[in-house]
């Protein structure tokens, strides 16, 4: 018998009936029209668009990011699903079953540091996903709903991790988890210790809070609660605004600028496929020599009844714990996070530059590129401040100070506008002056007309504080750090949210503009109330106990 | 590189690193013990085969030192009646496993492969397959590695009790541990604590002073209570202890070893009232004690647990606690100093005060505000409980009694720096806890063993 020669056995097996019962189109003969049936005749492959711009193929345009936050969702739950057959949310069992895991399954230990490391990394790539899309202004006509998606599963992302923080039963787990929950007590209206929450007959156990917990603390119901969650309803919803999310990027079609004037586009396949895979192996390379170097943490087994000292949020939301030490629980838990949220889906109807869409445009959109990484900085700064500077009893302490020695206390704090302030500044003076200070803020740059001299400004603003600056220094009541403090938070909340605003958004429509500029100087705010309580020791600028307004 | 070759060399590494997972994974600690194990077996049989003068004896040891060498390898678990403990220590022990060694006897010294050794017969009456390993020795029975197994590693807070400390599993079920063969550390331990007075001030389930913990569960003491701020402190030996040894057991001896003074020093930025904050009031034991005998006591409370759950009818019920009787007046007189403490502020058999720190003591300076604070700490550390002898010429017997009966409280402490920390310990009253005979006898003692005044005459 002649052996036969490879190719006409490769026509045999492709020409065969069950290979185009289950591969449609027939032998490949690399033609454009062979390549577009590869991506409209492949089920998985159908969400791409059969050719897309040269750019959108560049490396550096996309860095990959949305398709690694893909890739790593898919890691996540193929690793999740091995790690179900082995877990049971029951306290008592939980713990021992992650044990199990570590010590007696096959592979165990490496399936669950990968799902560990695959979710943190989810995490970063979503962020810097949303940092890349921002900077090329792909959120912009008509992408302005899938933008929203997209913000959206950045939160469900957050939330999927958050939830599964809990599930390894441990004290790290439950500890964060009641950090992250006690927050949600603090909402307007539907926590326990919210404003008005007591108005609205809320109590520690029917608020929203004991909802999430199904309990008043985190125990056996909260962990099969956030089980459910994690395993079933997140994901459930994650995949479905995904293939939205998907399928609006290939409707809307991809963003990439041409990079001239009829520029044909080029096959996705092999182009972008090729790319594609070699990214999601390489990732998935990364996480497994990850999760061979580095063990997923696993403290001793989860007790109520002894609190971590100190207490940490999971780190992508330990910003926020870092919030509270600035502001009441209802404004770092909630309004603020809510106003990020929010604002972050408003920006698309909110921007009306129609420049810089599909390429990285510094010089055409000064502005919201600012703003937005001004914000992202002030995110990371917060995480940064709590994740490495907070010790025992979230003091203050310095990444190489040990945290066992003795310490003094640290120095009294005080509030500038409110009953426990000076006793002669009474509320209603603070509520004026900041109010003037706010109202002021969001509606000056748009009141003077004519466009100032930045530079010329700032200087005259800087040497303004720096001559109060050096006046409390004369008097002994600042210190020259504290005056340096001063310099640079004033100075860039000047620069940022009032030179800034005056020369490149005084012309837009007033309903754009007022929503805008209550973001920018909220954001303004969070910043100087940052440099007050660290610089300052200023617990509150204003504090009215009685409705919960403390700033 | 092209797109073709990094697709290979992508899906090569990718390749390379599950397999060097596989291979990680598939290389345990336990595989090597096991399978050494069941070598040593095969060349002890083979031994053994090779002596054996019988050849249908000698086949048959043959032919099981061949299974040895066959023996396939498992991970073996014991899962405990009724302890909620699931034991894997018998996967490295294999020598220690029922049903692989029903004898539990092996030809070895060297663990892991040596038998239980049989105290007492405990393994007849201890069957492992019933009780597991850690519900006595502690450690980290789920793990598969040494370390992790044995327990002294971070995030693992019951390692394995070493030396005479697992004596005080035997506490933990025997009410009659005390005439036990093999604990007798235990034993002395509990008569050391009455000894040195040690309940004067900490009870033990509710039997003993108020002034500090019960330490009736304290076994089960959350580390995370002590970690943030005194193990470092810890000195055994003169030496600080890696993290990996911060565990109860070691807490204990550091108070016993070392001076507790410096264990839990004064928070020099913490106030109390506006007054400094005294270190740690515990005496130091560490040149009463021998090491032997501190490490006696640590046995004795590795056995105070309220957390391990055993099931009542593994508990042993103690002798019935019976008062011994005295026809000597004195005898019973010390007999209740012992009983309720006194020898921890009064020091053993009241023969010196012990130390109270900021109090008024023999051979202070008078205090100067000029001092320096090391020459204020020496003097406040000179600061001492009354030493009973001293004072018993002032008493008669009636106003002892009375005195006892209404102790010293602590608010009447007279300081030797008036600023400084008030002293922690006073003299409780005892009315009503010690029974009217029982504080006769004891002030009959007392005043037996007062100095007598000189008169004068």
């Amino acid at each position: 018998m002649p052996i036969p020669d490879i190719e006409t056995l490769k026509k045999e097996v492709i020409d065969s009936p069950v290979w185009r019962a289950v591969f449609r189109g027939g032998v490949w003969a690399d033609t454009p029209r062979d390549r577009q049936a590869h991506i409209s005749g492949n089920v998985w492959l159908h969400l791409h668009p059969a050719k897309v711009r040269p750019r959108a193929l560049k490396w550096t345009y996309t860095w990959g990011l949305g398709g690694l936050a893909f890739a790593l969702f898919l890691l996540l739950a193929l690793s999740g699903v091995s790690l179900m057959f082995y877990y049971r949310p029951v306290p008592g069992l939980a713990f021992r079953d992650i044990k199990d895991l570590e010590y007696a399954v096959t592979l165990g230990k490496l399936l669950r540091n990968m799902h560990r490391w695959a979710a943190q990394a989810m995490v970063v790539a979503v962020i810097a996903h949303m940092v890349r899309v921002f900077l090329t202004g792909a959120y912009k006509r008509p992408r302005e709903f899938n933008w929203g998606i997209g913000v959206l599963l950045l939160t469900l992302t957050l939330f999927l991790s958050f939830t599964g923080y809990l599930l390894p039963w441990d004290q790290l787990a439950i500890w964060a988890v009641t950090v992250g929950t006690n927050m949600a007590g603090a909402t307007p209206f539907l926590g326990n210790a919210g404003p008005f929450g007591g108005l609205m007959g809320m109590h520690i156990n029917n608020d929203v809070r004991f909802t999430m917990l199904g309990g008043t603390v985190v125990g056996g119901s909260a962990l099969l609660r956030f089980y459910v969650l994690h395993c079933i309803a997140v994901p459930l919803l994650v995949g479905i605004l995904l293939i939205l999310h998907f399928w609006r990027v290939r409707k809307d079609s991809f963003s990439a600028a041409p990079y001239s004037a009829n520029e044909p586009k080029v096959d996705v396949w092999p182009n972008l496929v090729k790319r594609e895979y070699l990214a999601a192996v390489g990732l998935v390379i990364f996480i497994m020599v990850w999760a061979l170097l580095q063990n997923a943490p696993l403290e001793i087994m989860a007790n109520p009844n002894v609190t971590m000292n100190p207490a940490k949020a999971p780190w992508y939301f330990v910003g926020l714990q870092e919030m509270l030490v600035y502001f009441d629980p209802w404004i770092a838990g909630v309004l603020l996070p809510g106003m990020i949220a929010a604002g972050l889906i408003m920006v698309p109807y909110l921007d009306t530059n129609p420049k810089g869409v599909g390429y990285y445009a510094w010089g055409e959109r000064p502005f919201a590129n600012t703003m937005f990484l001004l914000g992202v900085t002030m995110w990371f700064t917060l995480i940064t401040i709590g994740e490495f500077f907070r010790g025992p009893s979230y003091a203050w302490y310095w990444p190489w100070e040990s945290w066992y020695g003795f310490k003094p206390a640290p120095p009294p704090t005080w509030s500038v506008f409110g009953p426990h302030g000076a006793a002669v500044l009474p509320i209603a003076l603070g509520v004026a002056v900041l109010g003037a200070l706010f109202t002021g803020g969001i509606f000056l740059p748009k009141l003077i007309q004519r466009e100032l001299p930045g530079k010329k400004l700032l200087l005259g603003f800087l040497a303004l504080v720096a001559l109060v600056g050096l006046g409390g220094m004369a008097a002994h009541k600042l210190t020259g750090l504290q005056v340096g403090f001063l310099l640079f938070f004033c100075g860039m909340v000047f620069q940022f949210g009032f030179i800034m605003p005056q020369r490149h958004i005084r012309r837009l429509d007033w309903a754009r503009y007022l929503v805008t500029m209550t973001l920018v100087v909220c954001m303004m705010g969070v910043w100087l109330k940052m440099c007050a309580r660290l610089c300052f020791n200023i617990k509150y600028v204003l504090t009215v106990p009685a409705v919960s307004m403390n700033i | 590189m092209s797109y073709r070759k990094l697709f290979y060399a992508f899906n090569f590494a990718l390749l390379a690193v599950f397999v060097t997972a596989l291979v990680k994974d598939n290389d345990a600690q336990w595989k090597t013990y096991q399978r050494q194990y069941y070598d040593l077996m095969a060349d002890h049989l083979t031994k053994q085969a090779a002596a054996e003068t019988d050849p249908k004896k000698a086949a048959d040891l043959r032919k099981s030192a061949a299974e040895y060498r066959r023996h396939p390898l498992a991970i073996k678990q014991i899962i405990t009646d009724g302890l909620g403990r699931f034991d894997r220590c018998t996967t490295c022990h294999v020598g220690m496993d029922e049903y692989e060694n029903p004898g539990l006897t092996t030809p070895f010294t060297q663990q892991p492969f040596a038998a239980h050794p049989d105290i007492a017969g405990l393994v007849k009456t201890h069957p492992f397959t019933k009780f597991g390993c850690t519900v006595c020795h502690q450690g980290q029975g789920l793990a598969t590695t040494l370390a992790d197994a044995h327990g002294w590693v971070e995030n693992w807070d019951h390692p394995m009790l070493k030396g005479t400390a697992i004596q005080g599993s035997c506490v933990k079920c025997h009410g009659d541990f005390a005439a036990l063969k093999g604990a007798q550390a235990a034993a002395e331990g509990e008569k050391l604590i009455h000894q040195h007075g040690c309940l004067g001030c900490h009870a033990i389930d509710g039997v003993g002073g108020t002034m500090s913990v019960d330490l009736g569960d304290i076994e089960d003491k959350p580390l995370e209570r002590i970690a943030g701020y005194n193990f470092l402190r810890v000195r055994i030996d003169g030496k600080q202890l890696p993290l990996d040894h911060w565990n109860i057991q070691n807490w204990i001896l550091g108070h016993l070893v070392d001076d507790p003074e410096q264990v839990t020093p004064n928070d020099p930025f913490a106030k109390m009232n506006t007054e400094p904050i005294a270190p740690s009031p515990m005496p130091d034991f560490s040149h009463e004690l021998t090491r032997e005998q501190a490490e006696d006591i640590v046995a004795y409370l590795s056995g105070m647990t309220k957390l391990e759950e055993v099931p009542y009818r593994d508990h042993v019920q103690g002798p019935a606690a019976r008062e011994p009787r005295f026809s000597d007046p004195k005898a019973h007189g010390h007999y209740v100093f012992v009983k309720y403490g006194c020898a921890g502020c009064h020091g053993v058999d009241a023969k010196a005060g012990r130390r109270r720190f900021n109090a008024l003591g023999p051979g202070q300076k008078p205090f100067d505000p000029k001092m320096t604070e090391a020459e204020r700490f020496a003097e406040m550390e000179k600061g001492r409980e009354p030493t009973l002898p001293d004072l018993m010429s002032g008493y008669s017997h009636e106003e002892l009694v009375e005195k006892i009966e209404q102790g010293v409280p602590a608010s009447a402490a007279k300081k030797w720096d008036p600023d400084g920390p008030m002293p922690v310990i006073y003299m409780p009253a005892w009315k009503g806890k010690i029974s009217k005979p029982e504080l006769d006898d004891l002030a009959t003692w007392l005043l037996s063993i007062g100095k007598k005044q000189d008169l004068g005459f």
